[in-house]
């Protein structure tokens, strides 16, 4: 009798969830207190022609704000360029980001904030898609939960509450037995469908939910970026002296 | 074929031949190499529009590991068909170094970099510029690597930085009558004596916090650009103690850099620099700067504007960089356009104009050009 109204209680738990404590599921998601991966961007054009980016990257957490450093590897022009940041979970706190370029042997302080929109390096993700978006930058309504690829989904719509955003909504279909967002529809101001994001490939890895490749459409340009993740590595054990402007500029 | 050209070829293919084997691994020695083969050439857009400039080079750059320690090599091959003084091989950076997550040393030729400013020259001082095409090549090619050793001890939100160069580098002018950017001929020039009290010094003092970046730097060196002194040219002595501040504030990262250069009879010379990075989103970038100095010697006013723009998912970047004389009145402007073609092959085009009646660009009010450059990179 307990054990089915403890069951019955989870039910209506599950049930009462809104948009905003699905998409929270998801970005707090667990994912180890330190991270590493290596990373191939494929970016297709529309007649097929290729162009691809590799990248290397380690983040730690330190409370709820994250420590990232990235480096590209391929192709050679931009091989060794590196990227810090330090992400705040807190509202309206800017992250503090800087960017080494290996041929001026010169780090930069760059804009916390103007390029969270903005793709990245010429892929169809922006920083906002690859992770740096807050929850509560969008309003979130869940609209229903239906089956995506033989798994049971939340399909939660997501409203900008900046007018400025590039998107008008997004609509997210998030796996249910792993609270990630699996299929994402992005919107226009016109709202026009104007990219699809495809979860390829989804793994288990040191007991963490890892995506393991992915895509991005531009469906309007015919534009595509697939990355795939190599590698992962969570809860390695990473000097704190890794996330500093001395080692991005000492390189990999 | 030369001599010159069969070394030129065999230097490239070995150098292609070895970044095609990296990187491996072994035993925890690890390499690395990269680089590219670039070929540039210039025309005069005006009379008697002639060749400005016309090269090919190869640049390799290796890199070798071991635990804690390991090496940095940088080279060019030049191949250069007006001036073929100009052509052959070049070290750039030779250096050795030895790390842990604490201190960082390194020694050898290396260039080192200061400051925050971009194209200018406040506090960043201690590698000199090579003027052989004034200001009308890349800016990392400008830079002249010097012969130091380099001591850092990192914590996590800031660094200490102290630099010795036992003897020191100066400014490179061209005085070649065949290379369109001579500055003419020179007398002879007298260095500072090869001796342990000409050594430059200093250290740096770097702070990265949430919200702001400050450096303090206290150096002694030596005026690196040369100085008329009746029948020759030669250098003096300056102290200087300055600083550096970076500030992001929303779309913007407000740049300062601050310098007091003190002569040995005691004269100052204060040097300040204000920038402004706007990142407004959609791949735009833009940056000004004005640099003043001030109290004894010559004045100078100088400003820059850099605004570029890419396109087409990042393949095609266009951009202009202007340094505007302020006090005299002259423009050097560089605008270009750089696609890259595949992964490994940019191609680039560009317009160099000059505009002056007085001041620095008086000499090469003539010499706009337009240039074409073809990089394969590896």
């Amino acid at each position: 009798m307990f054990l089915l109204a403890a069951l019955l209680l989870a039910a209506l738990q599950v049930d009462a969830q809104t948009g905003r404590d699905i998409v929270l599921r998801v970005k707090n998601r667990p994912d180890g207190e330190t991270r590493y991966a290596e990373m191939q961007l494929t970016l297709t054009k529309k007649n097929g022609n290729q162009r691809n980016r590799k990248m290397i990257s380690w983040a730690m957490d330190e409370g709820k704000d994250t420590k990232k450093i990235m480096f590209f590897t391929y192709p050679g022009d931009v091989k060794g360029t590196g990227f810090l940041t330090w992400d705040y979970d807190q509202a309206g706190k800017e992250d503090d980001k800087w960017l080494y370029l290996p041929a001026m042997k010169k780090t930069r302080r760059i804009s916390g904030s103007s390029s969270k929109t903005d793709y990245f390096m010429g892929t169809d993700f922006t920083y906002d898609d690859m992770g740096g978006r807050s929850v509560d930058e969008d309003t979130h309504t869940l609209l229903c939960e239906e089956e995506k690829g033989g798994h049971k989904c939340w399909v939660v719509e997501s409203v900008p509450k900046d007018s400025h955003e590039i998107y008008s909504k997004k609509v997210s279909w998030i796996r249910q037995d792993c609270d990630t967002a699996v299929y994402v529809e992005f919107y226009d101001k016109l709202n026009k469908l104007h990219r699809v994001m495809t979860v390829q490939d989804i793994q288990k890895i040191d007991g963490f939910w890892t995506v393991m490749k992915m895509e991005m459409t531009n469906v309007q340009s015919g534009h595509s970026t697939q990355i795939t993740v190599t590698g992962p590595k969570y809860d390695i054990a990473v000097d704190k002296s890794l996330f500093t402007v001395a080692k991005l500029e000492k390189g990999l | 074929m030369t001599n010159f050209f069969k070394s030129f070829l065999l230097g490239a293919a070995a150098l292609l031949g070895t970044a095609v084997a990296a990187p491996a691994q072994d035993g925890g020695l690890t390499y690395s190499v990269k680089g590219f083969v670039d070929t540039y050439h210039a025309i005069r857009t005006e009379s008697p529009v002639d060749w400005m400039a016309s090269r090919t080079r190869v640049r390799g750059e290796f890199k070798l590991d071991y635990r804690n320690c390991g090496a940095f090599v940088s080279a060019n091959l030049v191949y250069n068909a007006l001036l073929k003084d100009l052509s052959g091989f070049q070290l750039r950076e030779a250096y050795a170094y030895w790390e842990n997550p604490h201190w960082d040393i390194r020694f050898g030729k290396q260039i080192i970099t200061w400051g925050v400013a971009d194209g200018l020259r406040v506090t960043d001082l201690i590698s000199p510029m090579d003027y052989t095409e004034f200001l009308a090549q890349d800016y990392d090619d400008i830079r002249i690597p010097v012969g130091a050793l380099r001591v850092r001890y990192i914590h996590d939100s800031w660094n200490l930085e102290a630099v010795a160069v036992p003897v020191a580098e100066f400014f490179k002018l061209p005085t070649d009558p065949a290379n369109p950017w001579s500055v003419g001929t020179l007398p002879p020039e007298v260095k500072p004596e090869r001796l342990p009290k000409n050594m430059e010094y200093g250290a740096r003092f770097c702070c990265f916090l949430g919200g702001v970046d400050f450096s303090l730097i206290a150096l002694r060196t030596w005026s690196k650009m040369p100085e008329w002194l009746g029948d020759h040219i030669s250098y003096h002595r300056l102290t200087v103690v300055g600083g550096d501040v970076s500030i992001p504030l929303g779309n913007f990262v407000i740049r300062g850099e601050l310098a007091d250069n003190m002569d040995d009879h005691g004269n100052h010379q204060g040097n300040a620099l204000a920038g402004l990075d706007w990142y407004p989103g959609g791949d735009w970038n833009v940056s000004a700067q004005y640099n003043q100095t001030f109290g004894a010697g010559e004045k100078s006013s100088l400003a820059t504007l850099r605004i570029s723009k890419a396109l087409l998912n990042n393949s095609l970047t266009l951009s202009t960089f202007a340094y505007v004389d302020v006090k005299d009145g002259g423009i050097f402007n560089r605008l270009s356009a750089d696609w890259a073609a595949t992964d490994q092959i940019h191609a680039m085009v560009g317009y160099d104009f000059f505009y002056a009646h007085g001041g620095m660009f008086t000499r090469y009010a003539h010499n706009s050009e337009v240039w074409v450059k073809l990089k394969y990179c590896f």
